[in-house]
């Protein structure tokens, strides 16, 4: 893969062909997948979602010592607003002297829109540098300069000479795709354009080479893997993923979230690409093995014992270290089984519907069905060929989901609707942000994931069997608030395809602008 | 020109006007906006509101178009139209409202023509641009305002002589509309008026749609929904006044005081209303005389939020709880002409105490002013400053006040570390609970 000589990366509709409008059984969307006749991407009724340029926030929030600049009007980045009083506890878990959030919007108006935005995008990034001295300063594109033509990378390539912060732009116009996850390959154009590989500020200082210091160096290098993780992660899940590398005698660098951006700069002296999920990280991973020859692994989420059990050994294989990932696995999953027993009993029986990204779900279904649980349904944001590939994982491993329900797209609750009331399963397991409304069906509800629990590894199966025993022990709230909350679709709604406003007629190939 | 702006503490106009739609009773709005941004805006109208929830249909269940590069290059109408269309068969409301985003009016869409296909339908269907880049989250409630005192509201021309509305507390931009309006209905039913307030408690779409009726408009608000006002005044003969909104005794008092004389109610009235008012709140207010002296709790305060709160907050603390709220940091985009009426909200306080008053939008500058006005320690050993300091103002100043080492109260948007449900601040009964919540900070650090 290469694009990086581009300013901007291509779209996912374009890059994977992803789709995000289907509803069917597993069966069937595995069957289309694999005839290539999945691109419907459009609904004839739609409810909002995030654009990449929300979800690049995800990420970028995270970076230290950085500023970012938001150049649009004053409404785009509005979710740094919510997270602006409460980003600093995360950040401390990472880094004591953390300082919170700080960004900038250019605030461009009615007249910017007439005349161009670029003054005040410049006027944005050197008071950016002046005032907080960071080390890196990003720039976050969005629609309105990009369709009144503001050329933001000739303003940042003049800026940089004079600021000593790194500046890096991110293109994630929202207009651009309505694949959200698209973000993930702007957030990681950026870096690796203007962080990866670039010089860090290191000891001037001419050192004397020293051969056994180098061998040490190199032989480090060789052991060394670039865990990337995802900023739907918590602290308590890297924890335990670095914990089970070390226990393999591996060193573990931790990106992108919560690093520093000098982070990034030698972050392809390493062994190995570790992906906690392909949705996030096969743009990155691609390219680093293109332009630095790092391999990577890719093809699953240490979510499940299954899953986790995969994960590791497709890293053993790599350092040949396979006999001793096998033990490290009798052990943790013997000593695991063990305590399960209880939730086991308590669990089986019980049935779920999730939702979320395509990876997260159908490793979660997987941990979920080793704990005893039925799954009705499946709702994935999107869908792509990473989706395929744990699709048939999940159709071998429980052959019974071949009759579940999937159904893509983001979002889109009123689909949600009216596959609960249809299922009606015992507990719905969701992206969190629209799992109130499965609350006001009075279904109980799991979050897919969160920032203050673990779901990782073999930990995060006992913390998820744990928690969900515990969340099914009292679901009086979901039972109280149905009584009296209510949802706003007509009631013939739920009488209706479920899919019916998914629109077959039209394919959306994304053209480019 | 404007500037940008550092750590804002709003959204944008398509913001405003998603969320003042949001919490109007039994209304859809339906987004003609560019992909993602409904989402983009939706957790700000929740988890920075105190957790307000998605609302009835909005949140991930907002209508939107989602327009993407098909619509930006071949126009999106048709897509708005049959949004529309399917909205109304599947989304149960008494009035579909539809806004815009940047994009879809860069581009030229012009939302009237899809609108007039739904002209005589069942339900009333309405529309504003409402674009980002037209200003922040105020410039569009401002705009729902009027789009709904010109499209929605019915003419009348039989007055109801005890029938006022009331606006100009913001919902969700003030956290505690939902409370506060409650709080001020409950003031004016004791002058012995019915309160339309359209977004509180108990109203329906049915008080909005014969708002006319009212005799008289009442603007909680220099600034907020002061155009709206004028519009209402122009298209439906109804006047209206603009009063600061009150938070304790003495902004109460002027406040019932000015009410009373536009309405023209007798003095002594007035007079009898204020007066149980008083009794109630020094009842409680007294019993603080204990902890008040024995632990010194008065405090300097540095206020930073919007224009309709800060002068609400300055005066409670300096003429009701004698606290010397020595700086004042006005957050809002305001013209000239707007800084001079708020200016006017800071002067003549019974305590004598007066504000140094800036307007800034960079939340960076606090730290900056607190430094300017109190000095800035170097060690040395008699030294005036911040302290005994107190900091009220949104999520974005806990950075601040940590750094200092001083206090903070959460009262002004955004507010993200406490859940706020009914709680309000205005008026007697609501600066109690705000007496409740800032003396609480102090005695739960002890
Ligand atoms: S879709 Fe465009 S205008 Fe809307 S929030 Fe995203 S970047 Fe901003």
């Amino acid at each position: 893969m290469d694009y990086i000589r581009e300013k901007t990366p291509p779209v996912r509709e374009n890059r994977l062909g992803a789709c995000m409008a289907f509803g069917g059984s597993c069966c069937e969307l595995s069957a289309q997948s694999k005839k290539g006749c999945l691109y419907n991407n459009n609904r004839t009724f739609s409810q909002s979602q995030g654009c990449q340029l929300t979800l690049s926030l995800a990420i970028l929030n995270t970076i230290r010592d950085s500023v970012i600049v938001v150049h649009s009007p004053i409404g785009c980045g509005a979710s740094l607003v919510a997270q602006a009083g409460i980003a600093k506890g995360f950040q401390k878990l990472r880094d004591p002297n953390a300082f919170g959030l700080r960004w900038i919007n250019t605030n461009l108006d009615e007249l910017d829109v007439v005349n161009g935005g670029e003054e005040k995008l410049r006027s944005a990034i050197l008071y950016a540098d002046r005032e907080y001295r960071p080390s890196a300063i990003i720039v976050m594109n969005s629609c309105v300069p990009s369709l009144i033509g503001d050329d933001i990378d000739a303003v940042i390539e003049d800026l940089q000479k004079q600021v000593t912060a790194k500046i890096v732009p991110v293109h994630c116009e929202g207009f651009k795709t309505k694949i959200q996850a698209t973000a993930y390959d702007a957030v990681y154009h950026g870096i690796l354009r203007h962080l990866v590989g670039v010089e860090k500020y290191e000891d001037p200082d001419p050192v004397i080479p020293d051969e056994l210091e180098e061998l040490k160096e190199k032989y480090r290098i060789s052991r060394t893997v670039n865990v990337l993780n995802v900023s739907s992660m918590s602290r308590m899940d890297e924890q335990e993923l670095v914990k089970l590398l070390q226990s393999l005698d591996l060193n573990v660098r931790i990106l992108p979230c919560y690093a520093h951006p000098d982070d990034f700069a030698d972050s392809y002296e390493a062994a190995l690409n570790v992906s906690i999920c392909a949705t996030h990280d096969d743009y990155f991973s691609e390219h680093m093995k293109t332009k630095y020859g790092v391999p990577f692994i890719l093809e699953t989420i240490p979510i499940g014992i299954a899953n986790t059990n995969k994960w590791l050994l497709d890293i053993a294989r790599v350092f040949r270290i396979e006999e001793r990932a096998q033990k490290l696995i009798a052990s943790e999953v013997g000593a695991l089984e063990a305590v399960l027993t209880p939730y086991r009993e308590f669990l089986t029986g019980k049935t779920a519907l999730l939702g979320g990204g395509e990876i997260r779900i159908l490793t979660t279904a997987e941990l979920l069905h080793s704990l005893g649980i039925q799954i009705l349904g499946l709702r994935g944001f999107h869908f792509d060929r990473y989706g395929e590939a744990l699709l048939d994982q999940l159709l071998e491993d429980v052959p019974a989901s071949e009759r579940a329900i999937i159904n893509i797209g983001t979002g889109q609750p009123f689909e949600q609707a009216n596959l609960l009331a249809r299922l009606k399963p015992d507990v719905f397991v969701g992206h969190p942000g629209g799992n109130g409304w499965a609350n006001k069906q009075g279904i109980p509800v799991f979050p897919l994931f969160g920032q203050t629990y673990n779901y990782m590894g073999y930990l995060g199966v006992f913390e998820v069997a744990r928690r969900l025993t515990r969340i099914l022990k009292n679901t009086s709230y979901s039972r109280n608030i149905v009584k009296h909350a209510r949802l706003p679709y007509r009631k013939d709604w739920y009488d209706q395809d479920p899919f019916s406003y998914i629109d077959q007629g039209v394919a959306d190939q994304g053209m480019a602008l | 020109m404007s500037k940008f702006v550092e750590r804002p503490r709003y959204v944008c106009a398509l913001g405003g006007a998603v969320g003042t739609l949001k919490v109007l009773p039994r209304t859809i709005p339906i987004l003609h906006a560019a992909t993602g941004c409904g989402g983009n805006v939706a957790l700000a109208l929740n988890q920075a509101a105190g957790y307000l929830g998605s609302g009835y249909c909005a949140g991930q269940a907002l209508s939107s178009t989602n327009a993407s590069e098909r619509e930006i290059v071949f126009g999106g109408e048709d897509r708005l139209t049959e949004q529309i269309a399917n909205t109304i068969k599947l989304i149960d409301g008494d009035l579909y409202f539809v806004i815009t985003g940047c994009m879809v009016e860069m581009i030229g869409d012009d939302i009237k023509n899809s609108i007039k296909k739904f002209d005589g339908g069942d339900v009333p269907v309405i529309g504003a641009e409402t674009g980002g880049f037209h200003g922040n989250y105020y410039k569009g409630y401002e705009i729902v305002l009027k789009t709904l005192f010109r499209d929605f509201v019915e003419q009348k021309t039989v007055k109801d002589r005890k029938l006022v509305n009331l606006w100009g507390v913001v919902p969700i931009q003030d956290v505690f509309w939902k409370g506060n309006m409650a709080l001020i209905k409950d003031l004016l039913t004791k002058l012995g008026y019915r309160v339309n307030t359209f977004f509180g408690d108990g109203e329906t779409l049915d008080n909005l749609r014969h708002s006319a009726a009212a005799t008289l408009n009442i603007v909680v608000s220099d600034t907020f929904g002061v155009e709206a006002a004028q519009v209402f005044q122009e298209v439906h003969g109804v006047p209206y006044i603009s009063v600061p909104f009150p938070i304790g005794d003495h902004g109460s008092e002027s406040f019932l005081r000015r009410v009373g004389s536009a309405l023209g109610i007798a003095n002594a009235f007035v007079d009898k209303v204020i007066e149980r008012e008083q009794g109630y709140y020094y009842s409680y207010f007294e019993r603080l005389g204990d902890v008040y002296s024995d632990l010194d709790l008065q405090r300097y305060a540095v206020v930073v939020g919007d224009s309709n709160y800060t002068q609400a907050l300055a005066r409670f603390l300096a003429d009701d709880l004698g606290w010397l709220p020595e700086l004042v940091v006005i957050t809002d985009f305001l013209t000239d002409e707007q800084q001079d009426t708020v200016r006017r909200n800071f002067a003549g306080y019974e305590s004598g105490i007066e504000p140094e008053l800036v307007f800034d939008t960079d939340a960076s500058n606090i730290g900056k002013y607190i430094a300017g006005h109190w000095g800035q320690s170097n060690g040395q050993r008699y030294f005036e400053g911040f302290n005994p300091g107190f900091i009220l103002g949104s999520a974005i100043e806990r950075d601040i006040a940590e750094k200092l080492g001083v206090p903070q109260l959460t009262v002004t948007y955004p507010i993200s570390n406490r859940v706020v449900l009914d709680r309000g601040y205005a008026g007697y009964a609501g600066a109690l609970r705000l007496t409740e919540d800032i003396l609480s900070t102090l005695v739960g650090s002890r």
